[in-house]
């Protein structure tokens, strides 16, 4: 079907017409919005039973950071087909933007210059960054380029570890670079509109504001949760917007056969080049919204590659090319790390095992070892290797990933047309009880109701 | 509309493009010769896929000539030289239609638009619409291309080409590997499609040459050996001798006596 088919209920006036189209937008952000206060219920009910299953909403906070990066990280990777192996160098120009900026160590920029404005102007030096990368790294295709970029991530690693600039009071730069020095609740990083009180709020999830809005929350995690999610949700749109526009079908084109964008007219060096821009400034903002959450900017949780690897590892599992997939991703790998923690962090399998079992299965010796200490020499605290164990098993098995599988499951370009075109169907036999035409030969599923793009 | 000066490009010792000096008016032209001839290499150079050792490439536009020698592909593209391709080269997970689609936004400045949605630009939609009606893949559109049989593929080839309305139109092979009784499809495309466009055609099929061609010109190891109407080029000892080189009946049947013999 063509992709106006939504055009054709002529009737609807476009704000009914926008909410079609967006329904499993509007879901989705229901869903993460009701999602902190739905654990408290959930937990309160089931006690261990919830905590094992669901993520906290400290590390849902976490996972939009993360998420936005990978899907920075997707945005150049997945629709130009250039894996941006050093993504992290954005990250981290966005994460020590912050600090220093904060801490008045940035020429020009005064201390204690408002956080929004300095994740703004940290993006923007990342995108520019990504130009001056992009002129070099771009000349060379493919595998060239990834490696270019990850070899420029790293010498900027191994300066930050040894650059005294980034740490005023002498302490070591490896260790990191705190915001508002050794007092963190010194660091106030403000998220709202700039000189309204009311609709401002210190998001420090430790020590910050515990209502927005005058309504109280009584948890500053839970004031972070909303407006980092806010800001992560504007992200993800308007990088979904660029991928809709004409620029992003450029990208597309690219991915598909560059040799023939070029042909039919199109100087594909510098659609690259802006889309490796573009992904630099929303990687810089994850690594902005990183402080909120941590404080500090260290070479190890910013520059390092690995950082970049775990953004490879949920974008592969959520999906390459789908933009919401990574943050899907990243729900996913986080669930299966809590899933395998101790009670104290979130709740996980051993202490529900621990809980459920009987003490003789729990004390019971097979091979020298009692099932408890099995579980915590082969399970517990191992996360990671589970969930290198599941990329494995998601490169050979769904190789295009959660959303990539239910894009195809559904035979549409994208899971919110699938489910605006179904929608207008439904509305279609509600008003003129005539079934509706609409020819697209899909898989009747309706597993697409919680996530989408 | 297109010329050539003295252009050579040589890869190593191989010349590959001898001194060709050429020049493509209105009319339908093929470009003929044996596998290895150059046509290829020809075409590249033409649309700066390759840049030549020697001589020049002109394009003329608005009666005027402008050196196109070290153009890169998009710069002559968007001059208005379009190319389809021996090898089909298309956008392999793309639906028909937005190849079609991606290839007419290319002219214009729409392409640099990121913050509308590109349901928006109506125009390039349509644009693509009509040509894959002219081409015959209506009703294709929304296949995803690499599902398309291989004669489609090779029809959306050329569409791809035609937009953006070439003055100039390279078709390499248009006519690969299409079966037999597609032929006849393949062959009112490209007469269609030379109505309203200057034509280079490379082909191997000699029915489709000799009965499309207003003028074909035979390359062989590089260099022009003939450059005529078609009943002239036909007759022409030299173009015999480099198609068939220098073979006279029975000549196969002697060989493999004498193969027999080794064994």
């Amino acid at each position: 079907m063509s992709a106006d088919a939504a055009h054709q209920y002529e009737p609807d006036s476009w704000p009914v017409q926008y909410l079609q189209d967006h329904a499993i937008h509007i879901a989705v952000v229901l869903v993460f919005l009701a999602y902190p206060f739905a654990y408290d219920v959930l937990v309160d009910l089931f006690a261990l039973t919830a905590e094992m299953i669901l993520p906290e909403p400290d590390t849902m906070l976490m996972v939009f950071v993360l998420g936005l990066f990978a899907m920075s990280f997707d945005f150049v990777s997945g629709y130009t087909g250039y894996l941006s192996f050093g993504h992290a160098a954005f990250f981290g120009i966005g994460a020590y933007f912050v600090v220093l900026g904060y801490n008045g160590q940035l020429p020009i920029v005064p201390a204690e210059f408002p956080f929004l404005a300095l994740l703004l102007l940290g993006a923007v030096v990342a995108a520019l960054f990504a130009l001056l990368v992009g002129l070099l790294a771009f000349r060379l295709s493919g595998v060239y380029f990834a490696m270019i970029t990850l070899g420029i991530t790293e010498i900027m690693y191994v300066i930050s570890q040894h650059w005294d600039y980034l740490t005023p009071g002498n302490s070591d730069p490896a260790t990191g670079t705190t915001a508002g020095g050794a007092n963190l609740a010194d660091f106030e990083p403000m998220i709202g509109i700039p000189f309204i009180d009311p609709l401002n709020a210190n998001v420090h999830p430790g020590f910050g504001d515990t209502s927005i809005l005058g309504i109280e929350f009584g948890d500053s995690v839970i004031v972070a949760y909303l407006l980092v999610g806010l800001l992560v949700l504007i992200c993800y749109f308007l990088m979904q917007r660029i991928i809709h526009s004409p620029f992003g079908r450029v990208m597309i084109a690219i991915r598909e056969n560059e040799e023939r964008a070029k042909a039919i007219g199109y100087n594909v060096f510098y659609y690259k080049i802006g889309a490796f821009m573009i992904a630099a400034f929303f990687g810089a903002v994850a690594g902005a919204l990183l402080i909120v959450i941590e404080g500090t900017a260290s070479p190890d949780t910013t520059l390092f590659f690995l950082v970049t690897g775990f953004a490879l590892v949920a974008t592969i599992i959520g999906g390459l090319g789908t933009l919401a997939g990574p943050l899907f991703g990243y729900i996913f790998l986080e669930s299966v790390n809590e899933f395998l923690t101790r009670e104290a962090s979130g709740g996980g399998l051993q202490p529900w095992l621990q809980e459920v079992l009987p003490e003789s299965v729990l004390t019971a010796t097979i091979g020298g070892i009692t099932v408890d200490g099995a579980m915590d020499a082969f399970m517990t605290g191992h996360g990671e290797f589970y969930a290198g164990i599941i990329f494995v098993v998601f490169v050979l098995y769904v190789p295009v990933g959660m959303l990539g599988t239910l894009r195809l499951r559904l035979g549409s370009e994208t899971v919110a047309r699938s489910v605006s075109r179904r929608i207008g169907r439904l509305r279609a036999d509600d008003t003129t009880g005539e079934v509706d035409t609409d020819p697209p030969a899909e898989t009747e599923t309706e597993a697409g109701a919680d996530e989408s793009d | 509309m297109l010329r050539t000066t003295g252009l050579t490009k040589r890869f190593g010792g191989i010349t590959a493009t001898d001194h060709v000096d050429f020049e493509l008016g209105e009319e339908l032209t093929s470009l003929i010769g044996p596998n290895g001839a150059g046509k290829t290499t020809f075409f590249n150079l033409l649309t700066g896929a390759l840049t030549p050792s020697e001589g020049t490439v002109e394009f003329e536009r608005d009666g005027q000539w402008i050196d196109i020698t070290d153009a890169e592909p998009q710069e002559t593209a968007q001059l208005g030289i379009h190319r389809s391709f021996q090898i089909t080269n298309i956008f392999p997970t793309s639906t028909v239609l937005e190849n079609v689609r991606v290839a007419a936004q290319a002219h214009g400045e729409n392409s640099l638009r990121l913050w509308r949605n590109v349901n928006a630009f109506e125009e390039h939609y349509e644009e693509a619409r009509r040509i894959l009606e002219r081409v015959g893949l209506d009703g294709q559109e929304q296949v995803t291309a690499e599902n398309l049989s291989h004669g489609e593929k090779r029809q959306l080839e050329v569409a791809i080409a035609l937009a953006g309305d070439p003055d100039v139109l390279l078709l390499d092979e248009p006519n690969a590997g299409v079966s037999s009784e597609n032929v006849d499809d393949i062959k009112a495309l490209i007469e269609d499609v030379a109505t309203d466009h200057a034509v280079l055609l490379v082909e191997h099929n000699m029915d489709i040459v000799m009965d499309v061609s207003e003028r074909v010109v035979v390359l062989n190891q590089g260099a022009i050996i003939a450059d005529d109407v078609p009943e002239n080029v036909r007759g022409d000892p030299d173009v015999q001798e480099a198609y068939l080189g220098g073979y006279e009946a029975g000549d196969l049947e002697r060989q493999a006596a004498t193969d027999g013999g080794i064994v």
